[in-house]
């Protein structure tokens, strides 16, 4: 078929990386900030919560098909939108123009970041004792208080573009109003990120 | 404080594509109220650089010296400006003048600003009139829209917003908010209008609407304050609803 015709994937593509990055991957980190909430009651409690997770029949399938594929889909397309891109904050030093850079490092970032956590907890052991010895070194803890950071950060400045991705805030009003209305969440999502972390420290 | 005497100005200069650049320093006495390109007219006439070495004129591009051809659009002190309407009291010195780093080099401060026509032609930015009969006149333009509208008809495709936007680069096909922001103009128009599903669909191919990475720098880059992140999120909505709509129908 003509060049159009197989090109406007191309469209389709940014478009459903856009969307990922709310469905399911935005909801699943919002669910998953509060969720840890449930450390603050304690080692016991805390592994009774994820050992009744963990028993759900079928519980693998749901975790591969609604987080694992679509995060890895949106990162994986991310980073070559990542190398699309040459910064140049040190010429153009606009507030926007340095969060456009942060997007990009955070969403970096946050897959590394994502990948070892991943790695130390499914595949090492799922419980309140492994991440509370993992953050009780001085490096592991500030790999987790940056990593909850700026996956915060990524979601919600990545939120302030979905807007305009999806033409809901066109004009520079409403943008700025969605702006600030992300800065309360994002600090409010912070806030729930940093008492998880809390929770595992002695 | 003595008044200032001179005028100093770093250029670099490139006697062609794929040769090596250098960098020159001029100075020229201070007169008030110079631009950009006063200056480099009295470098013309005697074309010495500062530490007395005899050199090629400089060159440079320009038209119409009231900042609406974008002709002379230069990289003046790292930011895209037109060398015309920049004033040499409100610049801080040595003044660093440079081609702009997005378009093909020409020599020295001259660029091909072709691609940038390209783009135009590739989103259809024109109304098609022709016929092989008199077609009339066309439909009415509401007062409203005509204003909005007449502010992104000010481009002057100078390029400045594509020197500030980082997606705009050589690993990227982006056309570039001013192409972009011409489909919003010319779908505007009522005759225009008619042909809207050839510019939108355009706007879906690599290279078009969604390689946007919403830095905003291009807004604030363009000396015609031409609204760019409103078309692009104007057209946002607009590619959104044609694309599903198109895909519903198929
Ligand atoms: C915690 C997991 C993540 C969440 C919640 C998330 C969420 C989002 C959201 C909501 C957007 C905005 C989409 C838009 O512009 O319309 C976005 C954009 C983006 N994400 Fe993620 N993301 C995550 C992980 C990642 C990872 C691991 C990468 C890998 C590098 C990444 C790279 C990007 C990039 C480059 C953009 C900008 C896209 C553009 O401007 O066109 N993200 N993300
Ligand atoms: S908003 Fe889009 S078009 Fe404008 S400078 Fe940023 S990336 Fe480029
Ligand atoms: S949109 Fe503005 S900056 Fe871009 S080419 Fe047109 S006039 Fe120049
Ligand atoms: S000469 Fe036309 S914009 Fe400067």
């Amino acid at each position: 078929m003509s060049i159009a015709q197989v090109s406007n994937h191309h469209f389709l593509i940014r478009r459903v990386h856009s969307l990922l990055g709310l469905v399911p991957i935005g909801f699943f980190l919002t669910f998953h900030l509060f969720l840890n909430l449930t450390a603050l009651r304690g080692a016991k409690q805390y592994d009774l919560v994820i050992n009744t997770m963990q028993s759900f029949p079928g519980i693998f399938i749901v975790e591969l098909i609604v987080i694992f594929i679509p995060i890895a889909a949106h990162a994986i397309y991310g980073t070559w939108v990542v190398y699309t891109g040459q910064t140049n904050v040190l010429r153009y030093k606009y507030a926007r123009n340095w969060f456009y850079l942060i997007q990009r490092i955070s969403g970096l970032y946050t897959f590394v970041f994502v990948i070892t956590h991943v790695y130390l907890l499914r595949f090492g052991e799922a419980n309140f004792a492994n991440l509370s010895e993992f953050m009780s070194q001085p490096l592991g803890l500030s790999f987790y208080v940056l990593g909850v950071l700026l996956a915060v950060f990524h979601f919600t400045n990545g939120l302030w573009a979905f807007a305009i991705t999806w033409g809901l805030t066109v004009g520079p009003h409403s943008q700025r109003v969605w702006l600030y209305t992300l800065g309360v969440i994002f600090v409010l999502m912070s806030v729930i990120g940093m008492a998880d972390i809390f929770a595992f420290l002695k | 404080m003595s008044e200032q005497k001179t005028i100093r100005l770093k250029i670099r200069r490139q006697d062609g594509p794929n040769k090596p650049f250098r960098w020159e320093e001029f100075e020229i006495p201070y007169r008030e109220k110079l631009n950009v390109i006063s200056c480099l007219m009295e470098i013309q006439k005697n074309p010495i650089t500062a530490s007395g070495v005899k050199t090629t004129p400089v060159v440079w591009e320009c038209n119409c010296l009231e900042e609406v051809c974008g002709a002379c659009t230069m990289n003046i002190n790292g930011q895209g400006k037109q060398a015309c309407s920049a004033l040499i009291d409100q610049l801080e010195q040595p003044i660093v003048l440079e081609p702009l780093t997005k378009f093909p080099i020409v020599r020295d401060l001259m660029i091909d600003r072709q691609i940038m026509f390209d783009h135009l032609k590739t989103v259809h930015a024109w109304i098609p009139i022709d016929g092989t009969y008199n077609l009339g006149s066309g439909p009415r333009m509401a007062e409203v829209k005509r204003q909005w509208a007449y502010e992104l008809s000010k481009c002057m495709t100078c390029g400045c917003c594509m020197e500030a936007c980082p997606q705009v680069n050589p690993r990227s096909k982006f056309i570039g908010p001013s192409a972009i922001s011409q489909v919003r103009l010319f779908n505007a128009h009522p005759t225009g209008e008619m042909n809207k599903h050839e510019r939108l669909s355009a706007l879906l191919n690599e290279g078009g609407i969604a390689d946007c990475g919403n830095s905003q720098n291009c807004v604030r880059a363009c000396p015609k304050e031409i609204p760019l992140t409103t078309s692009l999120a104007d057209l946002n909505r607009e590619t959104n609803k044609f694309a599903i709509n198109r895909w519903l129908r198929k």
